[in-house]
């Protein structure tokens, strides 16, 4: 299937190819804070709301669980390595990254064995539950978790030192974000991908099929899971270096949803768009004195609003101009292209 | 099919919408411009350390450690920006300075008695002068040792660590403050601590967090405390508990991080001294809301109750233990500074008439000092008057004092890599209102303390009032020995009870402010 290159999908292009761009030249442009606590964080929270966005977008299933999944990877990772609090063992960071990630892959996959056989509504509340309780497991295990949380937690000399200079993790991050991007578009146009896509609109049809739909969603809560596990990890070393319980408390959870719902839940580049834009407001809003200590009412707000305009949340707002503006244009002639006209509907890669 | 007039307005609507978000995005944007040259380049006045291990190469500028080292360009001929410290002592180079407090969470309610405590400070011994009705609104005119202070923000966290780290970074990196006062709550301050030793070329001065790890463990050569830990804050009642009101066996409940585990560790290390024994150990989440099943974890037979649950748990805690055990029989209760809070006395201290509780305030001291202290509260913002003895005010009140004495011994030069401010400051004595303050090798404070009694009201406000019934002078963070750097944190577990010799233990000095001729009274009402 060849895809036409029609002027807006050139302007998508265009305007991927700027952000890359700038965010490839960001540490020579930007302040080290910007880099660190915008970029970067972008970075990562992109990345677990991507994992949100496949999950939700692609397979129909909106999980609350993903932050929970991300804390796993870095509270498996901060008691392996060398850190105050926590299990006292110092493997290499390396070693840390992996069976960080290996942790959080595997508990999804076994979580998922058991969630993904409910969908919808059951399927949110379980997953909510599942945040809870890790919460609480890590609240409660204070050997695990250190009192006061786990601080100083080893690097990767690759990272190096990111309080002093974020370059390098910054880097890292952002092409760990552009393998994960490239790697679930890859994956959404995949035999498995489209398979998990006819799932989300007709469980029962594919069922029917002779699709074996509970393990196809099994499989995409494992694969969501890595990837949120990925996030976990440069969440830590963005966090200087550190995660408590409180790290990724209910409200962590409720700000991937935001990232996802704002940045647009049915494509995954939305993932970072509203992760910038989430961290951006967050950050700056607070410089002005008005809103200072009213963040929250605000980013609320803007949920709302994009809620009740755009369901596909930024990047369904563009579709809703190009869709409007192609009206406009050419009166009441019929559209020619697929594309969701009015709120980025799915299907719209 | 949609109307195509509808469909028209809706599209405007996005456009607005759009509109609205760009205009945020570009606002941001323009805020992180204009306070850019502030973080990045402090250190490229001189020609440039080689790369990192920036402590060492001692070059004549302050603050080579952060941001410099990054690398970017340092050859450039010294943007014509900061330079902060040395120059700045000749020629008037404002001091970068900013407030770390709650605004979100369990201790919301306290971020402008934080602000203003500060600030009243300024007000007082550094010509501040407030842009408003609240402190938060701002405050001008702050001179410190002859240079000019800018408040270049306040930090609004929400008791997490994590949001602490973010906003100091928003404070030091983007908006370029060189001074900290803050932050509020323990977790908070531990890394605020170790962030400052990351960060050798900031100063942070605690705000009123107090957990023990921060200074008896972290030991950050930039972060001074000039409050006492929430050890120090419990001495006295253990043995209160146990030679005056004959409790023999005690429970005790706490939020479950790490500042209550201190206060509590300061109860069980003085009761079990004294002879005691602790039945039950209990620790509900910070943010609870239903503290039932963790009231029903309470032994009924123990012969008391040491309280430290804190911010907006006190009260849901103290209804949850009257609906399953009776009313509290104020015999029975103690508890940490939070159940002798002007807040909490407000909503709650009727019923616990009769209770003690310790902390570094005696809110009816009708010394000069104390007198002076709250009328300078009340004085420079009455928005917030009657919150002088709350620890959040005195304790964030001494901070920016320390700091103006600091400066002042100094005469504004801070010194390379702020050495001399940083050598003034473990010198600095504050002559507090409840009592000298001065710093131990760690940069904690050694003060007073108080145990405290909720009387009736005596003021006519509806509020009951507090009376100070001893004094522990002196009490350091040790503990009479009880901590040192090599034994556990507080923890759920720790310290373990065992008898112990605590120096104060039998030596407390009973006081009784009420003979005195001035009345106090008005200052523990709640604003």
């Amino acid at each position: 299937m060849r895809l036409r290159l029609t002027p807006s999908r050139i302007a998508v292009g265009v305007v991927l190819l700027v952000a890359v761009i700038l965010c490839a030249i960001g540490p020579y442009i930007f302040s080290d804070f910007f880099v660190r606590s915008i970029l970067t964080k972008t970075m990562w929270l992109g990345i677990a709301a991507s994992s949100l966005i496949f999950l939700a977008g692609f397979a129909g299933m909106v999980s609350l669980g993903q932050a929970a999944i991300y804390s796993i990877a870095g509270f498996v990772m901060g008691n392996l390595v060398a850190a105050d609090g926590g299990v006292d063992t110092a493997l290499s960071p390396w070693v840390g990254v992996i069976l960080g990630l290996l942790a959080s892959t595997v508990i999804g996959l076994v979580f998922g064995a058991v969630a993904a056989r409910s969908a919808g509504i059951y399927f949110l509340m379980i997953t909510l539950a599942f945040s809870v309780l890790n919460f609480y497991f890590w609240g409660a295990s204070t050997d695990l978790s250190g009192f006061g949380g786990i601080n100083n937690i080893a690097t990767p000399g690759l990272i190096g030192s990111a309080g002093r200079d974020p370059t390098r993790l910054f880097y890292v991050a952002f092409i760990v974000s552009i393998l994960v991007y490239l790697f679930l578009r890859y994956l959404i146009r995949t035999p498995f991908g489209i398979t998990l896509q006819g799932i989300r609109d007709e469980p029962t049809r594919m069922r029917a099929l002779g699709y074996n739909v509970p393990l196809h969603r099994v499989l995409a809560f494992t694969i969501a899971a890595f990837i949120a596990g990925i996030a976990g990890i440069l969440f830590i070393w963005q966090n200087a270096n550190r995660i408590d319980p409180n790290s990724v408390n209910l409200s962590a959870t409720i700000d991937v949803l935001v990232v996802a719902v704002v940045g647009g839940l049915f494509r995954v580049e939305g993932a970072w768009l509203g992760a910038f834009v989430y961290t951006v407001l967050e950050t700056y809003s607070k410089n002005w004195d008005l809103i200072n200590e009213r963040f929250n009412t605000v980013i609320g707000a803007v949920f709302l609003v994009i809620v009740l305009l755009s369901p596909g949340g930024l990047l369904g707002i563009w579709d809703s101009v190009r869709g409007a503006a192609r009206r406009l244009g050419r009166g009441a002639a019929p559209a020619t292209e697929p594309g969701p006209a009015g709120g980025g509907g799915p299907g719209a890669t | 099919m949609t109307h195509p007039k509808v469909r028209r307005s809706r599209l405007w609507l996005l456009l607005a919408v759009l509109v609205v978000a760009l205009a945020a995005i570009a606002a941001g944007c323009g805020g992180d411009d204009s306070a850019e040259p502030a973080p990045a380049e402090p250190a490229p006045a001189e020609p440039a350390p080689a790369e990192p291990a920036p402590a060492e190469p001692a070059p004549a500028e302050p603050a080579p450690a952060e941001p410099a080292p990054a690398e970017p360009a340092p050859a450039e001929p010294a943007p014509a920006e900061p330079a902060p410290a040395e120059s700045g002592a000749a020629s008037g180079e404002p001091i970068k300075l900013a407030i770390l407090s709650d605004c979100e969470g369990a201790f919301a309610a306290f971020y402008e008695w934080d602000i203003g405590g500060a600030q009243a400070a300024f007000a007082k011994y550094a010509g501040g002068v407030p842009k408003g009705e609240n402190p938060s609104d701002g405050m001008d005119g702050i001179v410190l040792g002859g240079r000019p202070v800018e408040i270049v923000g306040y930090g609004c966290s929400n008791d997490t660590a994590d949001k602490a780290i973010e906003e100091m970074r928003r404070l030091v990196e983007q908006l370029g403050a060189q001074i900290v006062i803050g932050p509020l709550s323990g977790d908070e301050g531990i890394a605020v601590a170790n962030y400052a030793k990351e960060h050798p070329e900031i100063v942070v001065l605690n705000g009123t967090s107090g957990a023990q790890d921060t200074t008896l463990k972290v030991r950050a050569p930039n972060f001074f405390r000039f409050n006492s830990d929430g050890a120090q804050w419990s001495a006295g009642i253990g043995d209160y508990a146990y030679n005056v009101l004959g409790w023999r066996t005690a429970a005790v409940v706490g939020d479950d991080y790490s500042f209550p585990y201190t206060t509590n560790a300061g109860f069980i290390a003085e009761f079990c001294a004294a002879g005691g024994q602790i039945s039950a150990r209990v620790w509900p989440p910070l943010g609870e809301t239903d503290y039932s099943s963790w009231v029903s974890q309470i032994p009924d037979d123990v012969d008391g109750v040491y309280v430290g649950v804190g911010g907006s748990g006190t009260v849901p805690f103290f209804e949850a233990y009257a609906s399953l055990k009776g009313d509290p029989d104020p015999a029975k209760i103690t508890g940490n500074l939070f159940i002798s809070d002007p807040t909490f006395l407000g909503a709650y201290g009727k019923n616990l008439i009769g209770s003690v509780s310790s902390g570094p305030t005696a809110g009816d001291a009708n010394t000069p000092e104390a007198i002076e202290y709250n009328k300078t509260i009340d004085e420079t913002y009455p928005s917030i008057a009657g919150s002088g003895p709350s620890v959040f005010t005195y304790n964030y009140y001494n901070a920016a004092w320390a700091l103006t004495v600091a400066m002042e011994s100094i005469g504004g030069d801070v010194g390379e890599g702020n050495a001399n401010l940083l050598t003034a400051l473990s010198e600095t004595v504050v002559p507090g209102a409840y009592g000298e303050i001065k710093l131990d090798e760690n940069r904690q404070a050694i003060t007073d303390n108080y145990v405290v009694q909720i009387v009736e009201d005596s003021t006519g406000d509806g509020v009951p009032d507090v009376k100070t019934v001893r004094r522990i002078p002196a009490v350091d963070q040790s503990f009479g020995g009880t901590f040192t750097p090599d034994t556990p944190a507080p923890d759920r577990d720790n310290p373990t009870c065992e008898p112990r010799d605590l120096p104060w233990i039998g030596n407390a000095e009973e006081v009784d402010y009420s003979s005195g001729a001035t009345d106090t009274a008005a200052t523990e009402s709640t604003g």
